[in-house]
């Protein structure tokens, strides 16, 4: 038996309740000794990805492994892969070490695996105290701590940021940085990409149960091109003569400028002379991640078809898939 | 494989013991079979006849039937709990397969079960002792308690193995309830009005009845009144043509095993969301 290496893959997963396709092929995989972002909005299959991943759901198509096998052939799982799914999976009237204790009894460790985890998430001192008084920052602290009980390979989060408070997040963003440098692969899903941005090293971006990028964080940023902001007397004509001319990512900002993608400074200069209006200012400008991740989330394929799959590579410029409403 | 069962029962055992719903649910046990058999051997003190040896004895018959009704609540109640509180995900993850998860929880419904017998048996006898001013043929009642045990541990099983299968708390609680006191006599009644003595017999082969079929025939038997064992049977557990106790028993733990893959069938498919 090899040392479980930790890493997840999915193939083509699908799932379906009745008429809806909440999951529909997705394939990605998860790296050890990297923090994975699992991002989407609310609602877009992150929540039964994860469930079919841990072998919870079953999946109406594909697979999901972990160490290369379906989760349900691990032979210890506990210490394969840790997962924190929600804050509500507690009985109220147990308490914290009770939970805890009849988790080591069964994937079977030590007690004082209890103990040891408790005192990393900070609850030793009510752990006696039943769950059904604990604040929701508390539950994502003790769903932590069960978790950890087996010593993985791997930890899976399912918005683990939901109920923390700004001290318990930045707690959770430094124990998945040091857990990943470890060599571990985490796996954390939020909706919020401003809470992935100082966690995560690469994303998985879904939207509609399908994936709408794969990729580091740092090519995501850098595949998302410069733009040109550019103050002139007539914008809207510019605007004009800019789409006859193929470029048509445009935004009028609220300062009167008009923001332009897919265009170096020279480009539009030179279309804003043909036009005959003048141009009084350019600036170079990066588009931050927040409006990235809104731009891939925000199409609606309600007509069904298939949304683009971006992938960093260096043929293509990703931009331009990513066409705006 | 057996040290692997071995460490969910601990957990199992962990949880059912780690909230109140176990001794909660034993206390309406030790008030009823306290009361039942106090009132029962009150009653028997009246007359110096053979009453004075029978109503103590049925008296703790009829609380072993009882015992299994709370016994297979509890079963249910610790099973389909899982599921209302959100602790399945945990479960399952722990421990994928779900087949185990099930026999320990058959296992851990099984004691609850047994335990509850024990107790009713520790405080009904005693109360019935107060009654009657002296102990009835120890050696039947002891035998009682043992068939108690069997058959509270049976009924938890089967609640648990419902528990999981129908997953709603409620749900399970109210149609196994129902079924119980309702749907098994109404059937029980039905089959026992047929003309055919082959239809008539069934009746004692329904899981409800044939709990009754195991007290009172394990009573019936034990009891050295010729005529009287298989009339009492037929008499208090309103069944015709009863099967012996222990086909009886038998019965009972097939029901049991049908439970069991019930529960196996619908637990191992179920999506835990």
């Amino acid at each position: 038996m090899t040392e479980p290496t930790g890493r997840l893959a999915a193939h083509g997963l699908s799932k379906r309740f009745g008429p809806i396709a909440a999951v529909e092929g997705l394939s990605f995989d998860v790296e050890p000794g990297q923090v994975t972002g699992f991002l989407g909005p609310n609602g877009s299959g992150k929540t039964t990805t994860l469930r079919m991943l841990l072998g919870l759901v079953r999946p109406s198509a594909g697979t999901a492994e972990i160490d290369g096998v379906p989760y349900a052939a691990l032979r210890r799982p506990a210490s394969v892969v840790g997962a924190v799914l929600e804050a509500r999976g507690f009985h109220p009237a147990r308490s914290a070490r009770r939970h805890l204790l009849a988790c080591t009894a069964a994937i079977p460790v030590p007690d004082a695996a209890a103990e040891e985890a408790l005192q990393t998430v900070g609850l030793a001192g009510v752990a006696d105290h039943p769950v059904g008084r604990f604040s929701l920052g508390m539950r994502q602290r003790l769903a932590i701590a069960v978790a950890l009980l087996g010593d993985p390979r791997a930890l899976v989060l399912d918005e683990p940021g939901n109920g923390l408070d700004p001290e318990g997040i930045a707690w959770l963003r430094t124990f998945l940085r040091e857990f990943a440098q470890r060599g571990r692969s985490v796996l954390v899903s939020s909706h919020l990409l401003a809470e992935m941005e100082q966690t995560a090293d690469r994303l998985v971006v879904i939207n509609q149960g399908r994936r709408v990028y794969q990729g580091g964080l740092a090519e995501l940023r850098s595949s998302a091109g410069p733009r040109v902001l550019v103050r002139c007397a007539a914008p809207a004509r510019l605007a004009e003569a800019l789409a006859r001319s193929g470029i048509t990512e445009i935004d009028s900002l609220p300062d009167g400028r008009l923001g332009v993608a897919g265009a170096d400074p020279v480009r539009v200069g030179d279309t804003a002379l043909a036009a005959g209006v003048a141009v009084y200012g350019m600036e170079l400008e990066r588009v931050d991640l927040e409006q990235l991740f809104f731009r891939l989330t925000a199409e609606q394929h309600r007509d069904g078809t298939p949304a683009p799959a971006v992938d960093p590579a260096p043929a293509v410029d990703p931009m331009r898939q990513w066409a705006p409403r | 494989m057996t040290a692997q069962l071995g460490a969910e029962l601990r957990a199992e055992l962990r949880k059912t013991f780690s909230t109140r719903l176990w001794w909660a649910l034993g206390i309406p046990v030790l008030v009823l079979s306290i009361l039942y058999n106090l009132f029962g051997a009150l009653f028997a003190g009246l007359d110096d006849g053979p009453a004075s040896t029978l109503v103590p004895l049925l008296s703790l018959a009829y609380t072993m039937v009882l015992t299994s009704v709370f016994a297979a609540v509890a079963g249910i109640v610790g099973a389909a709990g899982e599921f209302r509180h959100h602790t399945a995900a945990t479960t399952y993850l722990i421990t994928p397969a779900r087949g185990r998860v099930l026999l320990a929880k058959l296992a851990l419904g099984g004691l609850v079960g047994a335990l509850y017998a024990v107790a009713a048996a520790a405080v009904g006898v005693p109360a019935g002792m107060i009654g009657t001013g002296r102990l009835a043929d120890p050696g039947l009642m002891l035998g009682l308690v043992g068939v108690g045990m069997l058959i509270g541990a049976l009924w938890a099983g089967i609640g648990a193995a419902l528990g999981i299968a129908i997953g709603n708390q409620v749900g399970a609680l109210v149609s196994v309830l129902i079924y119980l006191l309702l749907v098994d006599r109404v059937l029980a009644l039905l089959l026992s009005s047929a003309e055919s003595e082959a239809v008539a017999a069934l009746a004692g082969y329904l899981p409800g009845k044939a709990a009754d079929v195991v007290v009172y025939g394990f009573l019936a038997d034990g009891l050295a009144m010729p005529g009287l064992g298989r009339r009492l049977v037929e008499e208090i557990a309103t069944v015709r043509y009863p099967p012996q106790w222990w086909v009886a028993l038998l019965v009972l733990a097939a029901w049991t095993v049908v439970a069991a893959g019930l529960g196996w069938l619908v637990g191992a498919r179920r999506d835990v969301t």
